[in-house]
């Protein structure tokens, strides 16, 4: 039955996304769109329903829930497995492009008509390409061949809250470029009609895109750090550079739509990034899930699936992009631009962000350029990444500080010192009192610091300064950037290692603290077992600061074991335990950690995306929505 | 000059995709790293033989007549997988096969190969892996093909299957 | 008294179990690995930071849990420890395993549009940004 019914929305939301494909063009069209729209909200609503229905009441008679579930999984995990498979986060992807596609359709009045419709179109035809690689090569309503009487399980490392709602977050950031994208297309149709402020429909979508993106990026690197068990939250894995160059795109997106509204400039620039960040998001879905290349996180391994995906990349880039070439003149303009003006300043990093996405692409595709062409294999690694990309951040942060505090159009060069000159000087006073309190200097730490409380101290002279002529939102998101930057230095710059073997009742030192190894115990979890480390933690006061008790864990069902770190955190540094091997006789492997600043990264990112909150809703107010 | 600029997206984009098509279409692994040896010479090295008293010493066996390699251990289940076609190179091709066995305990592996056979010609302890390294293997079982120049022409990672049999046979073939 | 016993004999059987598994893998660098001399030490970690694991995904031997990264990590001290400079010891590595062992890509023929498209990049961003400077009104 439910077999049946998933089967039979799905095919239903296929046709509604057809026929809105089709009928847009169509006289009487606000009453078609309209049941095209609702229908594809609802049919898409019920068939993500009953999939999570399925897997909350275990049904093992659908492939899916079979492949990907088991009786013992929490409830919690029961429900977030639903999208943590293949298939099932397609039906979350197709589920969340009729969502946005209703919210696009709530602009619709008479003076867009054409405008709203031409976009609803092009997302018709999005929704019905993700809905036709769904149905037929990733279909989650397949019937299991034979009876089942418990599931495959799952792995236990993705158990996890982070993880569990990552993917949503992600995708809501994809379909609002994709949102973007349609519009896009729609504008340049437009020719150059200037009675439509296509920009300001866009900005919504790009508002809430970017934001989530942001959340979703966060949360992966918050698992990872978390969950892995070496300290890394970022290591430039080709699934990793797929979500983040749609995010430097996306963010070259937004301060140019700033650009656009306030002086009608940049609108080709917009245009295009509009156009590219979506491309970026479906190559990203791509290299994920076609079998091209292996890494930590790929799903699908099926070469036919990704035959599919590149021709429907195919088709939506190489259309978006040859109008984009052929019409995008309507929209060029003659304006100046001044190197040392708020709209320079944004028009320089919109330049830094896409050179180090064009970085980061060529570094991830260069194995398989080499690999195509001379069959050789090269591995294109982390310290690739970070010796390409970080030179040219440098700068932007450098702009990025300044940028919120220069004028429209031209700003003189003594007006601009006298301007930055206090938050030259705060953050001097900042960085020289960290300092003075740390002791502990090099080179690269010293720049990030600085970098960092350059952003921060530019925040509050804008703060304090009489003009209240800025926005909210912006300053909250770039007061996360600077606290994310002094994060990443604190903990990359100053991390301690120690690595050594302890037998029971002995102790080891790192930094100021004195660890007891206190004792070791077997703990039963609710689908694992696990052999516990107890650990007591002094500083050099001898003042008891915590135990740690890392594990090492079994899951039968899936025959897999996890390392789980102990961590402590407080607002100057993480504690980070790992248990290794070892036995009674000879002492345990013990790997600890002090990550100075590590909390300042999570916190930094929740503050960006509060700050994008911030903007969307303020933005949404002003729309009326 | 405008005007062509603007049209260069869309030709990068398409370069781009037909590369990703191309590495589709062909038969290829994602996770399989060609061997840096093939076509070189065998690496030099000396090792003691599980059932013979003399020293193996590699100048000494590399030349001549065509050799295959086959890195095992008893320890390692896709090896027992394949061992039936290690077996069938022994019977029915004249090949000679040099077994290397890699971190393993010499009496199991004795037994081992008492319970499943012995296709080897002789039997190589490599007790730390470090022939292994010189090989450059990283994932055994591993398979290497030797012409009768010592030249190395073939390996394959893994558990030899039926489609990597007949590769392999056509490889023989082709260099007698 | 019983129940003590019986808690040890299961703690010993659980610990027995999970490092049968452990046997076969270690966890990235352990303690006997390290070597006394701490120039010698940075030295290895600094290398085996930038040699890819075979066998993982997308990780350092230096983080790695792998078997063989175990191994190359204590083959490349041993190399530092016989006197070897940094250069032999990833040309060992190489030929053996080939470039793809390096997740820092060598600048050479193969990888020379790699190292350099992102200067092309940035002098194409450079001229971007002048361009718009010296639109005329």
């Amino acid at each position: 039955m439910t077999i049946f019914l998933g089967n039979l929305f799905l095919l239903l939301c296929l046709i509604f996304s057809i026929s809105q494909f089709f009928t847009s063009q169509k006289k009487n069209r606000f009453r078609f769109i309209a049941i095209n729209v609702n229908g594809l909200l609802i049919c898409s609503f019920l068939s993500f329903s009953l999939l999570i229905y399925s897997y909350v009441i275990s049904d093992f008679s659908v492939l899916n829930v079979f492949e990907n579930s088991h009786t013992t999984k929490p409830l919690l995990y029961k429900i977030t497995g639903v999208w943590g498979n293949h298939e099932g986060s397609l039906l979350l992807w197709i589920l969340v492009l009729t969502i946005f596609n209703y919210f696009i359709f709530k602009f619709y009045n008479n003076d867009n008509s054409n405008f709203i419709t031409k976009t609803l179109q092009v997302q018709g035809l999005i929704t019905a390409g993700f809905l036709l690689f769904t149905i037929l090569t990733s279909n989650p309503f397949q019937k299991t061949v034979s009876e089942q009487s418990n599931g495959m399980g799952f792995n236990p490392i993705l158990q996890d809250p982070a993880l569990a709602i990552h993917p949503p977050l992600l995708y809501i950031g994809y379909v609002g470029f994709s949102a973007a994208f349609s519009m896009s297309v729609a504008t340049l149709f437009l020719n150059g009609d200037q009675k439509i402020p296509w920009y300001s429909y866009m900005k919504p979508f790009v508002l809430t895109a970017w934001t989530f993106l942001t959340a979703g990026i966060a949360l992966g690197s918050i698992w990872a750090y978390y969950e892995l068990g070496w300290g890394g939250w970022w290591f430039w894995d080709p699934v990793e550079n797929a979500s983040f160059m749609p995010w430097l795109i996306g963010t070259a997106l937004l301060h140019s739509l700033i650009v656009v509204e306030k002086r009608k400039s940049l609108m080709a620039w917009v245009l295009l990034l509009a156009i590219l960040a979506f491309l970026l998001s479906v190559i990203g879905t791509f290299l994920v899930r076609s079998g091209i290349l292996t890494s930590v996180h790929t799903f699908a391994l099926d070469p036919s699936r990704g035959v599919y995906i590149l021709i429907f990349t195919a088709l939506l880039g190489g259309y978006s992009l040859i109008l984009f070439g052929k019409k995008s003149k309507n929209y060029f303009d003659n304006n100046y631009f001044a190197l040392f003006s708020k709209e320079g300043s944004i028009l320089i990093n919109n330049v830094l962000m896409i050179v180090v996405c064009a970085t980061v692409f060529l570094g991830t595709i260069y194995p398989l350029i080499i690999e195509a062409f001379i069959n050789k294999k090269i591995s294109v690694g982390e310290p690739y990444f970070n010796s390409t990309t970080i030179p040219i951040i440098i700068p932007a942060i450098l702009v990025m500080g300044v940028g919120p505090v220069l004028a429209w159009n031209k700003d003189r060069k003594r007006e601009i010192f006298k301007k930055i000159l206090p938050s030259i000087l705060l953050t001097i006073i900042m960085t020289t009192l960290i300092f003075l309190f740390y002791q502990s200097y090099n080179l690269i730490g010293m720049i990030g610091i600085i970098l960092g409380f350059w952003i921060i101290s530019n925040n509050i002279i804008l703060l304090i300064k009489k003009n209240r002529n800025y926005s909210k939102g912006m300053l909250i998101a770039h007061l996360g950037i600077g606290l994310l930057i002094l994060g990443i230095t604190g903990s990359s710059n100053w991390q301690e290692e120690k690595i050594t073997r302890l037998k029971v009742s002995k102790s080891t030192q790192i930094n100021e603290y004195n660890i007891i190894f206190k004792e070791i115990n077997e703990i039963k979890g609710p689908n694992y077992i696990a052999i516990e480390g107890n650990f007591m933690v002094y500083d050099k006061n001898k003042n008891y600061i915590t135990n740690l008790k890392p594990e090492n864990r079994y899951y039968p069902i899936t025959n897999t074991f996890t390392t789980e770190a102990s961590i402590h955190t407080n607002l100057s540094r993480d504690l980070y335990l790992v248990l290794g091997e070892g036995n009674l006789n000879d002492g345990w492997v013990v790997k600890v950690y002090h990550n100075p600043l590590v909390i300042w990264i999570w916190i930094g990112a929740l503050i960006i995306f509060a700050g994008g909150i911030v903007s969307t809703s303020n933005n949404l107010k002003k729309i009326k929505i | 000059m405008k005007n062509n600029i603007l049209i260069l997206p869309s030709i990068i984009f398409f370069l781009i995709l037909s590369i990703f098509l191309y590495l589709l279409i062909i038969d290829r692994n994602p996770s399989e790293i060609p061997s840096n040896l093939l076509n070189k010479n065998t690496p030099i090295f000396e090792a003691k033989s599980l059932f013979k008293n003399e020293k193996f010493i590699s100048a000494n066996e590399f030349k001549d007549e065509i050799i295959l390699v086959n890195f095992f251990a008893t320890w390692c289940k896709p090896c027992r997988d394949e061992h039936v076609y290690i077996q069938r190179f022994a019977d029915e091709k004249d090949l000679k096969i040099i077994g290397i066995n890699y971190k393993d305990n010499n009496k199991k592996a004795i037994k081992w190969l008492e319970d499943l056979g012995n296709p080897y010609e002789n039997v190589l302890i490599d007790k730390k892996g470090k022939i292994a390294i010189d090989w450059g293997v990283y994932g055994i079982p591993e398979t290497f093909i030797i012409n009768s120049n010592g030249i190395i022409m073939y390996r394959n990672v893994g558990p030899i299957t039926n489609k990597i049999y007949k590769k392999i046979n056509l490889i023989i073939n082709k260099n007698e | 008294m019983n129940s003590l016993i019986l808690r040890k004999i299961t703690l010993i059987t659980i610990t027995f179990c999970i490092t049968q598994f452990f046997l076969n893998t270690s966890y990235s660098v352990e303690p006997d690995e390290i070597l006394n001399n701490p120039k010698y030490e940075l030295r290895a970690r600094n290398i085996s930071k930038n040699i890819r694991c075979m066998v993982c995904q997308n990780q350092s031997i230096d983080e790695s849990n792998a078997p063989l990264a175990k191994d190359l990590r204590i083959l490349i001290r041993e190399k530092i420890k016989e006197g070897n400079k940094d250069e032999e010891i990833y040309a060992f590595l190489t030929d053996r395993y080939g470039d793809f062992i390096l997740l820092k890509p060598p600048l050479n023929s193969k990888t020379l549009f790699l190292w350099l498209l992102p200067i092309i990049f940035l002098i194409l961003g450079a001229y971007t940004i002048f361009y718009h400077n010296k639109k005329s009104r």
